[in-house]
């Protein structure tokens, strides 16, 4: 014989009973969207060519995962007593875009580094050859001067300051590094 | 209506020419007054204690010294109720003859089990003395008048055994006997608090000034809370809604000077005239402050705005009760930007100048790097006493979390508008509890709890992936209580279940994992009343956690940290056993509470550093593996408050502890180091309007880490230090309004020092001088 309360009590919880089945149930689906929006910008590839007469030496960091899984970065062969007109390009292969233009436009708030290192470190020197609107440094393009001797090996750091709130003084770099990667070289 | 008008507060009348209402018609003789004051187990006033006479409708709400007047009420006997959330009601009888009636009652709080209604010394002391079996803190709303206007972290930092982990000034994380994030619940309003709690640098988001009562449990607590709970519990507990038909509320206002910022709130209540049994409230808040000082330079960038609000509504009777409630919180915050690095090279240096590379200027502007994170709640609970006495519980949240971090390196697009991740955690919870009546010295509660979660990414940085968790868990606790013994046990069994979608790799994309996890949890404890006011609690308990999703898959540069993350999707799950001691002693002078832990975590959950960095092409990262370890973490919290007159309360606070790693043998890293606190209250004698007058001084010294393991870190633990502050408050009666006025000074000599739990301690000293107005005007007690 049901009472009042009774019934009130086996309400109480098959309701209970009903909202637990409820919240299990209420499932849309988390899984992600694989053409959803892309990855962050950011620069996987570093490519610099070298040019002296009519040889040309090419060197490419590649990074295609951006997280350094497949990190490949090639070596860089110079002839002794050369000098090198360089340039520097920066890639987002994940995006499918050409980073140096922008890098280009920005000019005043990016400066490359360029440090060799090792058994060439009396051997080679980098001098940046262009500027930008405040006179300062860039480093897109640059110069490398390689003394005569025989044969030797190193390292050529290649640093990208970004400038943003701190100020770009042509000798100091940021807190900001886009780009640090060291290619081995070898003079020939 | 005229003689009543003259007893109403200079607010209330303020409220009365903006609200129309009807006020009942003339009684007769009405001369009788009854008043008194309400006091909770501790001898300390209750504000907000609702004083209800049902026979003749009226009532009053307390003030804040616990006061409560009730004027105009005819000759007789009636019976008058005294309510207040967590405390077991009160039912007295009183006579009003002519003049004025003193009725002065005390609340014991409805966890402890007692025969009658306590009045006495003894029994209150009592009540303290078995208030739980591990080791708890309590913090009233009156408490947290004084610590209103900052964020949960710095509120529950004064706690014995509670320190916090910062990420700048605006954000702020408890720490309990050195476990914090996903090891420890905050539990708001019933529903546990789900919003990416796993990062270092998410704060809790909740309103600072919501009106609750906060109890900190130190230990783990997974019998009745569940997995999160493996450190400790922080649960915020609502006031309970008004019933009686009188309009009240409050607004305050503080004020900062160190980061130059304001923080207000309003809130009204009243219980309905028309439907007895109904209540309602509604609160907002608001927080906008600049940049932080150090005694030194400004901290760039570390402003933050905040508004929040609550609304609930609930009706009761004797049988069964409805809430509803909902709360909104809103937050844009900046990150100091010399602390957001993304390569190693750049942080050794930024280490080495150990200040900001460039002078800021104060400003209030919020730029990237900065958080914006919204968090809306809204939950209904109801409550239905069946036929045998027993309670029946049920509760249902939702909750939704935003999560956008705004990048300021991500400049290749538009860095400004586009965050650099950006995350929804949705959560359904269920909980259900039978809470049966005691039956002889027995009682207990058994309950079940559900949780369906999914997380989602709407960006392109994958921080942590996509992922649906669906956990469930039931548990019974039983309560044995005969003096001078109480005794209690209980047993709890969790379910997780995970689907997760990381990428793999560029070519792979994303990938469906699935894990499943389940365990028990048991918990035992008595507490032992020793002598008439001294009690000893011993607890041993078992208790688990599964790895959480960032352990489990996080994979990426940290920014801020400039460290390589690899979750590790083979970790099982942590297990703790703690042997908890509490010894506790409440009398007229004196109150102490010494309590020693020792938690033994196998599995313990850390990011493990790699022998080799990670090199990409934006330089070389030192790299972190999440790894198990069996930890031991051990120590003692101490907390004594002495009156050696009445007008005078000295008091201590110890907290000090160590954490290692059993398997290798070496000290856990970020442990806190010991904190020393001395202080003083000095009572006033009431002078004019100003009353309940009190200074007080305060003395923290925080030691300098020497444990920790050599080689992990960047930099070795930053010296200890010692900091001062000084305080006044007072209440202005405004004719009969009580004007509760504050006024502080944090780190009182402008000390530069860096805590160790600092995450910019790399970078950049802590806050100095940091002068506080806090202001609260209740919005006096007007029938509605």
């Amino acid at each position: 014989m049901y009472t009042t309360k009774l019934r009130a009590t086996y309400l109480v919880y098959t309701v209970t009973f009903l909202l637990f089945a409820g919240v299990f149930a209420a499932c849309d689906s988390t899984e992600p969207d694989p053409e959803g929006p892309g990855e962050e910008e950011l620069i996987t590839r570093v490519v610099v060519t070298l040019t002296a007469g009519g040889q040309t030496v090419t060197a490419t960091a590649d990074d295609p995962d951006g997280d350094g899984a497949n990190l490949q970065i090639d070596s860089i062969t110079l002839a002794a007593g050369t000098t090198y007109t360089g340039t520097v390009e920066l890639f987002d292969d994940i995006n499918g875009e050409d980073i140096t233009e922008e890098v280009e436009e920005e000019a005043d708030e990016h400066q490359f580094f360029y440090t060799v290192g090792g058994g060439i470190a009396g051997r080679v020197s980098v001098a940046v050859t262009d500027q930008d609107g405040n006179g300062l440094p860039v480093g897109l393009r640059f110069t490398v001067t390689v003394t005569d001797g025989g044969a030797a090996s190193g390292t050529l750091n290649i640093v990208l300051s970004h400038f943003d709130e701190e100020p770009k003084n042509g000798t100091d770099r940021s807190d900001e590094t886009d780009v640090d990667v060291t290619f081995p070289v070898n003079i020939q | 209506m005229s003689d009543a008008m003259v007893r109403w507060p200079v607010a209330g009348r303020l409220i009365f020419l903006l609200t129309v209402l009807a006020v009942g018609g003339p009684g007769i003789a009405l001369a009788q007054v009854l008043e008194g004051q309400v006091r909770d187990e501790d001898r300390q006033p209750l504000p907000g204690v609702h004083v209800y006479v049902a026979a003749l409708q009226r009532g009053a709400v307390t003030d804040e010294a616990g006061r409560y007047v009730i004027g105009d009420l005819p000759v007789g006997t009636y019976t008058v109720d005294f309510r207040f959330v967590g405390f077991r009601t009160v039912t007295r009888s009183v006579t009003l003859g002519s003049g004025r009636v003193t009725l002065d009652v005390a609340l014991v709080p409805e966890t402890v089990v007692l025969d009658e209604v306590v009045t006495t010394a003894e029994g209150q002391a009592r009540a303290a003395l078995n208030r739980a079996v591990l080791s708890v803190s309590r913090l009233t709303p009156k408490d947290l008048e004084q610590l209103r206007g900052q964020n949960l972290g710095e509120t529950l930092a004064h706690l014995p055994g509670v320190t916090t982990l910062s990420t700048g000034p605006s954000i702020a994380k408890p720490v309990i006997r050195g476990l914090h994030s996903q090891r420890v619940l905050v539990l708001n309003a019933g529903v546990p608090q789900e919003g990416q709690q796993w990062g270092g640098e998410h704060a809790p988001e909740i309103d600072p000034f919501a009106p609750v009562r906060i109890e900190v449990v130190r230990g783990a607590a997974g019998v009745e809370y569940g997995v999160g709970a493996i450190g400790g519990v922080i649960r915020l507990e609502p006031r309970e809604l008004p019933t009686s038909p009188i309009l009240s509320g409050s607004i305050s206002f503080n004020g900062f000077s160190n980061s130059h910022q304001g923080a207000g709130s309003v809130l009204l209540e009243s219980g309905v005239r028309a439907v007895p049994g109904l209540g309602w409230r509604v609160q907002g808040s608001f927080r906008k402050a600049g940049d932080a000082r150090t005694p030194d330079y400004v901290i760039g960038n570390s402003a933050f705005e905040e508004m929040d609000g609550s609304a609930a509504v609930g009706y009761h009777t004797d049988r069964y009760g409805v809430d509803v409630y909902y709360s909104h919180f809103g937050t844009e915050l900046g990150l100091f930007k010399g602390a957001h690095i993304g390569n190693y090279d750049d942080l050794l240096r930024a280490i080495e100048r150990g200040q900001p590379s460039i002078a800021y200027d104060f400003t209030y502007t919020i730029d990237p790097p900065k958080q914006h994170v919204r968090h809306d709640l809204l939950t209904l609970r109801g409550h239905y006493d069946l036929a045998a006495g027993d309670r029946l519980e049920v509760q249902y949240g939702l909750q939704r979390n935003r999560r956008q971090e705004f990048d300021a390196h991500r400049r290749f697009g538009d860095p400004l508008d586009e965050p650099a991740f950006d995350l929804t955690l949705t959560t359904h919870t269920l909980d259900a509890k039978l809470r049966t009546k005691p039956r002889g010295a027995l009682f207990g509660v058994v309950g079940l709890s559900g949780m369906n979660q999914g997380n989602v990414n709407t960006e392109s940085g994958y921080l942590i992936p996509n992922f649906r968790a669906l956990t469930g868990g039931g548990y019974a606790r039983a309560t044995w209580v005969r003096e001078p013994w109480t005794v209690e046990a209980g047993t709890r069994f969790d379910y997780r279940w995970l689907e997760a979608f990381p990428r793999e790799n560029r070519e792979e994309g994303f990938v469906r994992h699935t894990h499943a996890y389940a365990n028990v949890s048991g918990v035992v404890g008595s507490i032992w009343q020793f002598a008439a006011s001294w009690s000893l609690a011993v607890n041993v308990g078992t208790a688990w956690r599964p790895p959480g999703v960032n352990e489990l898959y996080n994979f990426g540069v940290h920014h801020g940290t400039a460290q390589f993350e690899i979750g590790n999707a083979d970790l099982g799950g942590e297990r703790s056993y703690s042997l908890d001691v509490t010894l506790r002693h409440v009398s007229e002078r004196a109150r102490l509470e010494l309590s020693v832990f020792n938690n033994w975590m196998d599995g313990y959950i850390y990011l493990f550093p790699e022998p080799e960095p990670t090199v990409t092409i934006r330089g070389t990262f030192p790299s972190f593996r999440y790894a198990q370890t069996d930890a031991l973490l051990r120590g003692f919290d101490a907390l004594v408050e002495y009156h050696p007159v009445v007008f005078l309360t000295l008091g201590a606070r110890v907290s000090v502890m160590r954490g290692d790693d059993r398997q290798a043998d070496l000290p856990l890293i970020f442990m806190p180091a010991g904190h020393f606190v001395l202080s003083s209250a000095l009572s006033l004698p009431d002078v004019g309007v100003l009353r309940g007058s009190q200074i007080e001084l305060e003395g923290t010294f925080v030691s300098r880490q020497t444990r920790f393991p050599a080689g992990v870190d960047y930099a070795d633990p930053p010296d200890g230090y010692l900091l001062f502050s000084a305080g006044y408050r007072t209440e202005l009666m405004w004719g009969t309004t009580p004007i509760r006025l504050s006024f502080s000074v944090e780190n009182l000599f402008n000390t530069a020092y860096r805590d160790y739990l600092s995450r910019f301690r790399y970078f950049i000293d802590d806050p100095g001088r940091n002068v506080v107005l806090r202001v609260q005007v209740p919005l006096g007690v007007l029938e509605v």
